[in-house]
């Protein structure tokens, strides 16, 4: 069931004397949902394009579904389905038209192209815009036409460059329901974005991407070593007053408990500390209604990797843990022993 | 190369095309501008006893000026336009290859310069209708224009497959075009002037100061008549031989030049009709002429003498510069679809798809 749908092998690429992508080796299984992470320019838009057949690399070897597609793009193009980040439409052409062309361009006959147009509209949600010209849509409505057009030759290996961006939350939900069903049908997805709290709900591995190299494994599992921070919210205080409460009951002086609106802030330097935390807190009587890492595991990997500009949250030293659910776990069964308290999970 | 994928990119492309106002306002402006050319073209060659051929001949030509100024237009961004608009790479990374992708925008663009053809046609009808035209010369005259048109079309989309930016290309195929139709002219007759030749010109007069008597003297060769009292018993004196030096350009040694345009090779190719008095009928007939005599070196030593008997000068009739000189249209045409081929070979080259190298300033998608 795991086979690797994508291999690539020290691939480099540069643009004169920008170089792009230095060094990138990445695994994603076929049957799994595999993240792109990374900063913008980290090169993770020249990747895919070199994913995509539509760039050589420098260096390195790509295979997808086993098919080098520098040396046979054709072959590679069929088990293909790109999705830019930014979808050129033909402006004066339907949705429908759309699909039925890019159906055409795969060689599928005429009826066949337009019945499968009709169900990918179904599946994306625009059949009520199937016959507007796609100048006249909303970015998230480009963004659905172009996973539509992805998908059009059912193909094994997805690349999807940004899918998210643009979309409502209801798109969003469907397109992670969506992305969930099509790597159960056994395809490999690759789906690169910036919004990682919505890619941490449906990837199943991640790849981080810093200046144009993949982050060595040793670096995450280094960085997942180091302390972390929780947000804490006590039921009906105010978390200038639910500091002092909480630093007293985990007999911390008051300068290791920052506060951030309206939740503490304190920071564990492993899940078992932060369990046993909780512990302590819900056992001094404090009302604890939210007790969650502060950040998700894929963004916290990410601003630690010193990738990003995005401010830190006060004593935020994040790290991804080797199983994200592993925190979330921990809380609750924690609190599962203490009865009373009345825990919520959040995520920020 | 597959007929489908090749189908289905001349589709989208004319499908782009006709769903824009823009296109019709122009065809329509186009139609206008050839009711007032076609109007005026039968009050010019009213003179001529069978004036269609040449009404037929003058819309073709303006046809053809027309899609000459609005044809870069139409194609020189075929590829850098997509590539601009981000819709270039969601067509590569279908099953179509980049020669069918080249070969469908080419076909696409040569289809749409057709479409000026197209509405030129009612109005070669009526020129056809007004009689005189012959049918080898509506049909070859014709098959130039839509060659014409297929290669600036391809020169076109060549050219927007080579260089990045669209505005520059589109320029540089009006410049390429515009090398053809006037540059060609222009070096014609430059370098033309540039390569003298020294003629020289002998001319012996009359000597009218020494003559006495009271009677006009016969000329060599004059016998008197009833209109035309000369004396024929006066001895005419003889002046003195007098020679000029002068330069005359040599055209005959770059009228190749002008073999590779457009407007040339439609003239060229276009089989004539002459009149009785050797004179073309139509204005193909009448720039071939122009154009073939150009071949003909000119006269390096002339002759002028008042004393000896006139001879009549013999100039060659157009029919016979026509059939005495070489036609050229074949080279021509040869050397303008090896620049299209060439061009859009190069295209080729700098579309295919895994990219190697990318045009500065440019991403692929």
């Amino acid at each position: 069931m795991t086979s690797p749908g994508i291999v690539v092998d020290g691939v480099r690429r540069a643009f004169g004397d920008v170089k792009a992508v230095r060094n990138v080796t990445l695994r994603a299984q076929s049957g799994r949902v595999t993240g792109l992470v990374g900063p913008n320019g980290s090169g993770k838009t020249t990747l895919l394009l070199m994913l995509a057949s539509l760039l050589a690399p420098d260096a390195g070897e790509i295979r997808i579904d086993g098919i080098d597609p520098v040396a046979d793009p054709h072959a590679a193009r069929a088990l293909i389905g790109w999705m830019p980040d930014a979808l050129g439409a033909w402006g004066s052409l339907t949705s429908r038209e759309t699909l039925i062309v890019t159906a055409r361009l795969y060689g599928m006959p005429r009826p066949d192209a337009a019945a499968r147009a009709d169900a990918l509209l179904a599946e994306v949600g625009l059949v009520d815009l199937s016959g507007a010209p796609a100048r006249v849509l909303s970015r998230g409505q480009k963004q659905r036409l172009g996973l539509a057009r992805a998908l059009v030759h059912d193909p094994r290996v997805l690349l999807l460059d940004e899918p998210a961006s643009g979309l409502d939350p209801q798109a969003r939900i469907d397109l992670r329901v969506l992305l969930r069903r099509l790597a159960g049908e056994g395809r490999t997805v690759l789906v690169s974005s910036h919004i990682l709290a919505e890619l941490e709900e449906v990837v199943d591995d991640a790849v981080f991407l810093v200046a144009g190299e993949t982050v060595h494994q040793d670096r995450l599992d280094a960085s997942a070593r180091r302390s972390r921070a929780w947000r804490i919210r006590l039921a009906a205080t105010d978390a200038a007053d639910a500091a002092p409460q909480v630093a007293a009951a985990l007999r911390l002086t008051p300068e290791f408990v920052g506060v951030d609106r309206r939740d503490v802030v304190v920071s564990f330097d492993s899940d078992a500390t932060a369990a046993a935390a909780l512990g302590e807190l819900v056992g001094a009587g404090l009302p604890v209604a939210e007790f969650a890492a502060a950040q998700g595991a894929l963004e916290r990997a990410f601003l630690d990797l010193g990738a990003a500009d995005v401010p830190q949250p006060p004593g935020a030293a994040s790290a991804l843990a080797d199983d994200p659910a592993a925190a979330p776990d921990a809380a609750s069964d924690h609190v599962s022993d203490h009865t009373g308290a009345d825990e919520t999970e959040a995520t920020s | 190369m597959s007929g489908q994928r090749l189908g289905t990119i001349v589709h989208l492309e004319l499908t782009q095309r006709t769903r824009s106002v823009a296109w019709y306002v122009l065809l329509s402006v186009f139609a206008v501008l050839l009711i007032i050319v076609t109007a005026l073209s039968f009050a010019a060659w009213g003179y001529a006893e069978a004036s269609g051929s040449g009404v037929f001949s003058t819309i073709v030509y303006i046809t053809l000026l027309l899609i000459v100024l609005v044809s870069p237009t139409l194609s020189g961004n075929a590829i850098n336009g997509d590539r601009e608009a981000a819709t270039l790479a969601p067509v590569q990374v279908t099953l179509a290859t980049t020669g069918e992708i080249l070969l469908g925008k080419f076909f696409a663009a040569w289809i749409t310069g057709l479409a000026f053809v197209a509405v030129s046609v009612p109005f070669l009808l009526l020129a056809t209708l007004a009689g005189g035209s012959e049918p080898a010369t509506v049909i070859v005259s014709l098959l130039v224009l839509v060659i014409e048109v297929g290669v600036i079309a391809a020169i076109g989309v060549g050219l927007s497959g080579i260089l990045a930016r669209p505005l520059f290309s589109v320029a540089t195929t009006y410049l390429v075009v515009a090398a053809l139709v006037i540059g060609t002219l222009i070096a014609f007759a430059l370098v033309g002037f540039t390569l003298r030749s020294e003629a020289v010109s002998h001319y012996r007069s009359y000597d009218y100061e020494n003559y006495q008597g009271d009677t006009f003297p016969c000329m060599p060769g004059e016998v008197p008549a009833g209109d035309y009292p000369c004396d024929d018993d006066v001895e005419i004196t003889c002046g003195e031989w007098q020679t000029s030096v002068y330069e005359v350009p040599r055209f005959d040694r770059v009228w190749w030049m002008l073999a590779a345009n457009p407007f040339v090779i439609l003239a060229d190719a276009t089989p004539t009709t002459f009149n009785e008095d050797g004179y073309p009928v139509d204005l193909f007939g009448q720039i071939k002429t122009g154009v073939r005599g150009a071949q003909l070196p000119p006269e390096l030593e002339q002759q002028w003498d008042d004393c000896a008997p006139y001879q009549a000068q013999d100039y060659p009739t157009p029919e016979e510069i026509v059939a005495q000189t070489t036609p050229s249209w074949f080279v021509g045409l040869g050397l303008q679809l090896l620049l299209a081929t060439g061009l859009l070979w190069w295209a080729w080259v700098r579309t295919k798809t895994p990219a190697r190298r990318l045009p500065p300033g440019t991403r692929i998608a």
